[in-house]
C-alpha cells in the first residue's frame, strides 16, 4: 500500500472519529396513533411539539434534533388498535408515545407498557397544573396516573327536527324534549315509539342509527337501565342479570317497533353517516358532539341558530319514568412507553402537545371538550366552540368507563348481545344468557355476576 | 464396501436431498412446525400481551364446560363443508367439466378460463364483488335485477340467508379446481372408446354413464378428500363477506378460533380451539381415506409398463 495514502487515510479516520459528536444527531421519538377523522391533531400536536422543541434546540445552537416518527394505524376502532399495539409491544416494536382510549390505560399499565407519570407530573407543575381535575380520573389505574387525557367529549342522540316536524311535532314540543328527557319524563321506550312511528309512517327509513361496531356509546344505554359495569370494592367488573334483561328487553322493543334496523351493525360508518346526514334517512343518530362539524358541512348550516333549527340533542333517556338520563365522557389519552429509552423526553413532548393553545386547536376544530381550564375562556373557544358550550351542561349526567384492563372485552360482549337481538337472532332473555355466559367464559374471575 | 457401492450410496443420498428435500422442508415449515407451536400454545395462558407465564389445562376446561358457541360453530361448519362440497366442489365441478369438454374445444377453453377468473383475482376483489351482488340496498346487483327486471321487492340475502351466501361464494370459486382435475381426467380417456361407443349407438347420457363416470372414481375421491380438508380450515371469504355474522350465523369453527385469538386477544384459547380443528381434520382425512379406499389408488400397477 502506498504509505502516503495510508497516512492520509489514518488522518481522515481520526478526524472522522473526533468530528462525529459535532455532527447533527437525531433523537427519534416514535408515535403510534390511530388515524381518526375525528381528531387528526391528536398525532398532529405531537409532531408540532417536536417542531417547537427543535426550535428551542436551534436557539441554543445545539445540533441535537428530535425527529417524530409517526405511525398512523388503520384499525377500525380504538379497541382493535389497542390489541394491535399490545402485539407490537410484545415483539419489542412499541412506540415511545401512544394514543389510546382512556379505558385501556389499565391494560397497558398492567402489562408494563405504560409509564407511571406521577413523578413527571409532580416535578413539572407549570406544565400540568391547568388540566381539568376530574379528567385525570380517566387515566388513573390503581391510584397512579399512567396517561394524560387528550380530550373529552359529550355524547348524545341527534334528532332531526325537520323529520320531527313532519311527524307533526310543533317547534315548542321539540324544544321541550331535552328537558323532558332530563326530568325522566321521556323514556327510552318513548324514544323508540317516536322513532318507530317515523319509520312506519314513511317519514324516514331508519328510526335510530348507532355505531356499527363495539364502542363506548352503548354504555350510556346500559347505564340508563342501571347496569353498573364496575364494582369499586372488589375492583372487578360486574354485570347484573336484571339490568341486562331490562336493557335487552328495550332493544327488542325497539326492533319490534322498527325503531332499530336489523342491518345497522352490518352497515359501514360511511353508510351510517350518509344515511344520518346528507341522505336524511334517519330520525335519530346516536354518537357524539364532534359530529357537529360534519353535520354543519352536510347540511350547509351557517351557525348556531341554523344548527339548532335542524337538530335537537338529548341525553340517553332514563330506562323508566322518573329515572335518570345518562351520558358518557370518553377521553382519548396520551401515554408514554415504559419501555422507551427516552421516557423523559417523550413525557415533555406530550406536555408541550397538551398546552392550552395546541389542545384548543384540536378541541375547536373537532368539537371535543378541552382539557385545560385556560382553554375555556380563549376567544376561539368562545367564538367557534359554541357547540361545546352548548353541550357541556349535558356532562352533568356523564360517567366514565371503568379503567379495568378487560373493559374492552366486556364491551365487545355486550355489543354482540345487541347485535344478536337487533338481527333477530336472540330474544331478550337469550341475549342476557348469552352475555352472562360469554362474560363468565371470557373474563372468568375478573367479573362478578349478580342477579 | 466397494468404491462403487459407496458412490452409489452417496448418489442416493444426494438424490434424496435434491428431490425430496424441498418438499420435506416445506412440509416441516408450514405443516409440522405450526402444529407443534399450536400444541404448545394450547397448553399455555398466552393472552393479548403475547406473554406466556404459566402452563395450564384451563383452555380445555373452558372449551368443554363453558363455551356455549362451540357446538353451534361445529354445526355451522358441518353444513358449510357438506353443502359447498356436495353441491359445488364435486357435483357442479363435474357438470362444468362435462359441459366444457362436450362443446367445441375453443368454447370449452373460453368457459373454463372464465370460471378460473375469480381464482386469479385477489380474494378481496372477489369478496367485494359478492358484497356488491348481495348488497341489501337497491344498488346491489341482485336487487337491481329483482327490482328493475322482475319488479320484485329488494331482498337482504346477506342478512337473512348468510350461510347460503357464503356457500355460493365459496362454491363458485371452489368448483374451478374440480373442473380442471375432472377435465383432465375426461381428456385422458382414450378417444377410441368414445368412437366405439358412438358406433355402438350410445347416446350422450350413456357415454357419460358408461365411459366417463367409471374414469372419474379416483379424481372424485381425491377432490372430496382434498376439498373437505380445505373447506374445514378456510374462512377467508367468510371473513371478507359476512365477517362471520350476522351475530355468529356464519362463524365456522376455523373463523371462531381466529376471532377468539385475534379479535379478543385470547391467543392460547384460539390455539386450543385450533387443536380441535387439527384433530377433526386428521380424523376426517383418515375416515375418508378408508371410505374411498384411496390405498388402491396408490398401489403400484399390476402390469409392468415398458
Amino acid at each position: 500500500m502506498n504509505w502516503k495514502f495510508a497516512i492520509a487515510a489514518a488522518f481522515a479516520g481520526a478526524l472522522f472519529a473526533t468530528a462525529q459528536p459535532i455532527f447533527a444527531e437525531d433523537v427519534v421519538i416514535k408515535v403510534w396513533a390511530r388515524a381518526d377523522r375525528s381528531g387528526p391533531l391528536r398525532a398532529g400536536n405531537i409532531v408540532a411539539a417536536g417542531d417547537t422543541l427543535n426550535k428551542m434546540l436551534a436557539a441554543i445552537n445545539s445540533d441535537k434534533r428530535v425527529k417524530i416518527e409517526l405511525n398512523e394505524t388503520n384499525a377500525k376502532g380504538y379497541d382493535d388498535d389497542a390489541l394491535d399495539l399490545l402485539k407490537a409491544f410484545a415483539v419489542d416494536k412499541g412506540p415511545d408515545i401512544f394514543v389510546l382510549a382512556h379505558e385501556w390505560t389499565g391494560a397497558f399499565a398492567e402489562a408494563g407498557y405504560a409509564q407511571n407519570l406521577e413523578d413527571h407530573i409532580a416535578k413539572n407543575p407549570e406544565l400540568w397544573g391547568d388540566i381539568i381535575g376530574p379528567l385525570w380520573q380517566s387515566v388513573t389505574y390503581k391510584g397512579v396516573r399512567y396517561g394524560v387525557p387528550q380530550d373529552s367529549e359529550v355524547r348524545m342522540f341527534f334528532l332531526n327536527n325537520d323529520k320531527l316536524r313532519k311527524l307533526g311535532m310543533s317547534d315548542k314540543d321539540i324544544a321541550a324534549l331535552p328537558a323532558k328527557v332530563n326530568a325522566g319524563e321521556f323514556t327510552m321506550n318513548d324514544l323508540c315509539d317516536l322513532a318507530g312511528q317515523a319509520v312506519q309512517k314513511g317519514v324516514v327509513k331508519y328510526g335510530i342509527l348507532h355505531r356499527p361496531n363495539a364502542g363506548p356509546d352503548f354504555q350510556m344505554l346500559t347505564d340508563a337501565f342501571g347496569l353498573e359495569p364496575y364494582d369499586k370494592q372488589s375492583a372487578k367488573l360486574q354485570a347484573s342479570k336484571a339490568a341486562l334483561r331490562n336493557f335487552f328487553t328495550w332493544v327488542k322493543y325497539c326492533v319490534d317497533k322498527k325503531a332499530l334496523s336489523a342491518n345497522n351493525t352490518s352497515m359501514s360508518w360511511d353508510a351510517i353517516e350518509q344515511a344520518s346526514f346528507a341522505g336524511e334517512e334517519a330520525l335519530v343518530f346516536f354518537h357524539g358532539v364532534w359530529q357537529v362539524t360534519a353535520q354543519m358541512k352536510a347540511f350547509k348550516l351557517a351557525g348556531k341558530d341554523d344548527y339548532f333549527h335542524k337538530f335537537t340533542w338529548i341525553n340517553a333517556p332514563a330506562g323508566k319514568k322518573g329515572g335518570k338520563p345518562a351520558n358518557l365522557s370518553h377521553p382519548i389519552a396520551y401515554a408514554v412507553s415504559a419501555k422507551s429509552k427516552n421516557k423523559d423526553l417523550a413525557a415533555y413532548i406530550v406536555a408541550l402537545a397538551s398546552q392550552p393553545v395546541p389542545n384548543m386547536r384540536h378541541a375547536v376544530s373537532t368539537n371535543h371538550t378541552p382539557i385545560n381550564y385556560g382553554e375555556q375562556s380563549m376567544p376561539e373557544v368562545v367564538e367557534k366552540g359554541w357547540a361545546l358550550v352548548a353541550a357541556t351542561p349535558m356532562l352533568k349526567y356523564a360517567s366514565f368507563m371503568p379503567n379495568h384492563p378487560k373493559i374492552g372485552q366486556y364491551n365487545a360482549i355486550i355489543f354482540k348481545g345487541i347485535q344478536g337481538v337487533e338481527t333477530g337472532r336472540l330474544s331478550a332473555q337469550a341475549a342476557t344468557d348469552f352475555v352472562i355466559g360469554e362474560l363468565e367464559n371470557e373474563l372468568g374471575k375478573d367479573v362478578v355476576i349478580r342477579n | 464396501m466397494t468404491d462403487f457401492a459407496q458412490a452409489q450410496l452417496r448418489r442416493q443420498r444426494a438424490n434424496f436431498a435434491l428431490f425430496l428435500g424441498p418438499a420435506l422442508f416445506l412440509l416441516a415449515c408450514f405443516f409440522v412446525a405450526p402444529v407443534i407451536v399450536d400444541l404448545f400454545l394450547a397448553f399455555t395462558n398466552m393472552d393479548r400481551t403475547l406473554a406466556v407465564t404459566a402452563f395450564t389445562l384451563e383452555n380445555f376446561e373452558r372449551m368443554f364446560t363453558r363455551d356455549s358457541r362451540l357446538v353451534a360453530s361445529l354445526v355451522i361448519t358441518a353444513i358449510f363443508v357438506l353443502a359447498t362440497l356436495s353441491i359445488f366442489n364435486v357435483t357442479f365441478a363435474l357438470l362444468l367439466a362435462l359441459v366444457t369438454t362436450a362443446i367445441p374445444k375453443g368454447f370449452g377453453a373460453f368457459f373454463q378460463a372464465a370460471w378460473l377468473l375469480p381464482r386469479m383475482s385477489p380474494s378481496v376483489v372477489y369478496a367485494l364483488l359478492w358484497l356488491w351482488v348481495v348488497d341489501p340496498n337497491e344498488r346491489g346487483l341482485l336487487n337491481q335485477i329483482l327490482v328493475h327486471v322482475l319488479g320484485m321487492a329488494p331482498i337482504d340475502l346477506r342478512g337473512n340467508h348468510p350461510l347460503f351466501v357464503i356457500i355460493l361464494a365459496n362454491g363458485f370459486i371452489g368448483a374451478s379446481l374440480g373442473m380442471i382435475i375432472f377435465t383432465s381426467a375426461i381428456r385422458s380417456i382414450p378417444e377410441h372408446l368414445f368412437h366405439a361407443a358412438r358406433a355402438d349407438g350410445a347416446g350422450a347420457l350413456a357415454i357419460v354413464r358408461h365411459i366417463i363416470f367409471p374414469a372419474m372414481r379416483w379424481p372424485i375421491s381425491y377432490m372430496t378428500i382434498h376439498q373437505t380438508l380445505s373447506l374445514l380450515v378456510s374462512f377467508e371469504y367468510i371473513l371478507l363477506i359476512t365477517g362471520g355474522g350476522p351475530f355468529y350465523d356464519t362463524t365456522v369453527f376455523s373463523l371462531y378460533a381466529y376471532r377468539r385469538a385475534f379479535e379478543s386477544g385470547q391467543y392460547a384459547y384460539g390455539a386450543a380451539l385450533s387443536l380441535i380443528l387439527i384433530v377433526i381434520g386428521v380424523i376426517a382425512a383418515l375416515v375418508l381415506w378408508r371410505l374411498m379406499d384411496m390405498r388402491r389408488l396408490l398401489q403400484p400397477p399390476r402390469i409392468e409398463v415398458h
